[in-house]
């Protein structure tokens, strides 16, 4: 059955009331394993490279792009450095205020970003997301 | 530059009668260097940057004129180049004007109107390309803020907006009290964020437009005036403050400025305060007389990471992600510290704390 299989998610952005919201609207879905927020993408990182539990869906990784001290392109970039066996278990979507073309068009160079959504996130556009995963 | 000084020029010529007597006849009217070789020219011309202009006789031993600019064009592009020369050359001469290398020639035997006449020009020639030069590096600088400013525009504006809007969904479909208290209380978090960067953006435009008014300074009223803004808000809440103020003499400044730099300085200093720490403090110490005005802003609070702290007065730049902030406070105390000719230092440790000394001139009486 499609519908049971739940997904672990993790949140990373410097707003914690965007944290919030996008945790209360996994969290809706009732397709949501886990969900787990980061104010700073150094942590996410930590967090990412220390997981080696085995889980039978990819995670879903929702990183803002404009943060301080880490940034999101830089988070993807520290990703993408990391061994495949653990990117593997990984889907990273950008969530992003940004209406600026050089940000939109640059989500397309990294190969393992799957898509770019504006904030701020629904149910409706989570929805599809989960849809296609 | 200062148009009363003697404008400095070079002359180039292997005869040295010829130096003798250019040397002789316009030492009074200007600056003038010479020289009976290439090679000492450039030496010449290495010593003294603020050469503006250089006149060469065509037939040096070892190159003509023409290629002794062509030479020393990209090394010193600024100069005002002349050559002088005779008739025979003249085909060489045309070409070398019509290529650009040259500004005007002056004819050999040349007279004292001739010469003075040609250093007039050149040194108008010279003024206007450098004023050019500084109001496009100005135009330039305003461009990349304008740039950057639209960037951030979109993200600080936005960003806030959006989250509101989201928070509204959730709200809606919320049933819970205590729930939609939380929401409220995020949502009032985020309205504040957004009218602090409105209220940067109008501190980033009075320094950047607003004219200095240089009034005698009350650092008590000031400092007075700045934490009552803060009680009020309750970001001083369990945080001990000092405030320490010796003045002596009337200390004139620009009021405006002084309170964007404190106001800046001792909220950055109680926001950036470590949550778990049991005796935090935020001290301020001034001493001032009628010659400068030294402030210390001293906190226990987090610190800046070494890594960070040479961009800490960069528009937008921010070192950390606690707490909120738009990346425009230290911007604009850098800003207004410029206008004031005042100089900002700051020390810190990470987890011990920042100190940020400022010293700023006083305006002299009258």
């Amino acid at each position: 059955m499609v519908d049971t299989k739940k997904q672990h998610f993790i949140v990373i952005d410097d707003s914690k009331l965007d944290c919030f919201i996008a945790e209360k609207v996994i969290r809706n879905t009732g397709k949501c394993e886990s969900v787990q927020s980061f104010l700073q993408a150094k942590e996410a990182l930590e967090y990412i490279k220390k997981d080696i539990a085995e889980k039978p869906y990819p995670n879903i990784v929702l990183v803002d792009i404009q943060m301080p001290v880490m940034n999101g392109f830089q988070f993807v970039e520290e990703f993408e450095k990391l061994p495949a066996e653990i990117t593997n278990k990984y889907r990273l979507y950008v969530i992003s205020s940004s209406i600026n073309d050089v940000d939109l068009s640059k989500v397309h160079t990294y190969r393992s970003i799957t898509e770019f959504l504006n904030k701020p996130i629904t149910s409706n556009n989570l929805s599809l997301l989960l849809a296609k995963v | 530059m200062n148009s009363t000084e003697k404008i400095k020029i070079l002359y180039i010529d292997d005869e040295q009668n010829n130096l003798t007597s250019f040397k002789a006849n316009f030492r009074f009217d200007y600056n003038v260097l010479i020289a009976a070789t290439t090679d000492v020219a450039t030496g010449l011309l290495r010593d003294n940057p603020d050469t503006r202009i250089i006149l060469c006789d065509q037939r040096m031993p070892d190159k003509t004129g023409v290629q002794f600019f062509e030479e020393i064009r990209t090394e010193f592009p600024e100069p005002v180049r002349m050559l002088i020369t005779g008739y025979t050359d003249i085909e060489s001469v045309i070409d070398a004007i019509n290529r650009g290398h040259i500004f005007r020639y002056i004819r050999k035997p040349w007279t004292d109107a001739d010469v003075q006449s040609a250093i007039e020009e050149g040194n108008k020639f010279f003024l206007t390309n450098s004023l050019l030069h500084s109001r496009n590096t100005e135009l330039q600088s305003a461009y990349d803020e304008l740039g950057k400013f639209a960037y951030s525009v979109t993200h600080d504006l936005r960003g806030p907006l959006l989250s509101l809007l989201g928070a509204l969904e959730i709200a809606k479909a919320s049933e819970s009290a205590e729930e939609l208290k939380e929401i409220h209380s995020m949502m009032g978090e985020s309205i504040k964020k957004l009218d602090e960067f409105i209220r940067n953006i109008h501190e980033y435009y009075s320094l950047k437009r607003g004219r200095l008014v240089f009034e005698p300074i009350d650092f008590n009223a000031i400092v007075h005036d700045t934490v009552a803004l803060f009680r009020i808000a309750g970001i001083m809440d369990h945080i001990r403050f000092n405030a320490d103020v010796k003045q002596e003499g009337k200390f004139l400044c620009d009021e405006i400025s002084l309170k964007i730099i404190l106001n800046n300085l001792l909220s950055n200093a109680f926001k950036y305060q470590r949550k778990s720490a049991i005796d935090k403090f935020v001290e301020v110490n001034i001493e001032s007389n009628s010659e400068n005005a030294i402030i210390f802003v001293t906190d226990n609070g987090i610190g800046i990471h070494p890594n960070h702290i040479n961009n800490i007065f960069t528009m937008f730049y921010r070192a950390t992600s606690e707490e909120t902030g738009s990346g425009f406070g230290l911007y604009n105390v850098k800003d207004a510290l410029n206008k004031l000719k005042g100089e900002i230092e700051v020390t810190s440790k990470v987890n011990e704390g920042t100190t940020f000394k400022i010293t700023i001139p006083g305006k002299p009486n009258g």
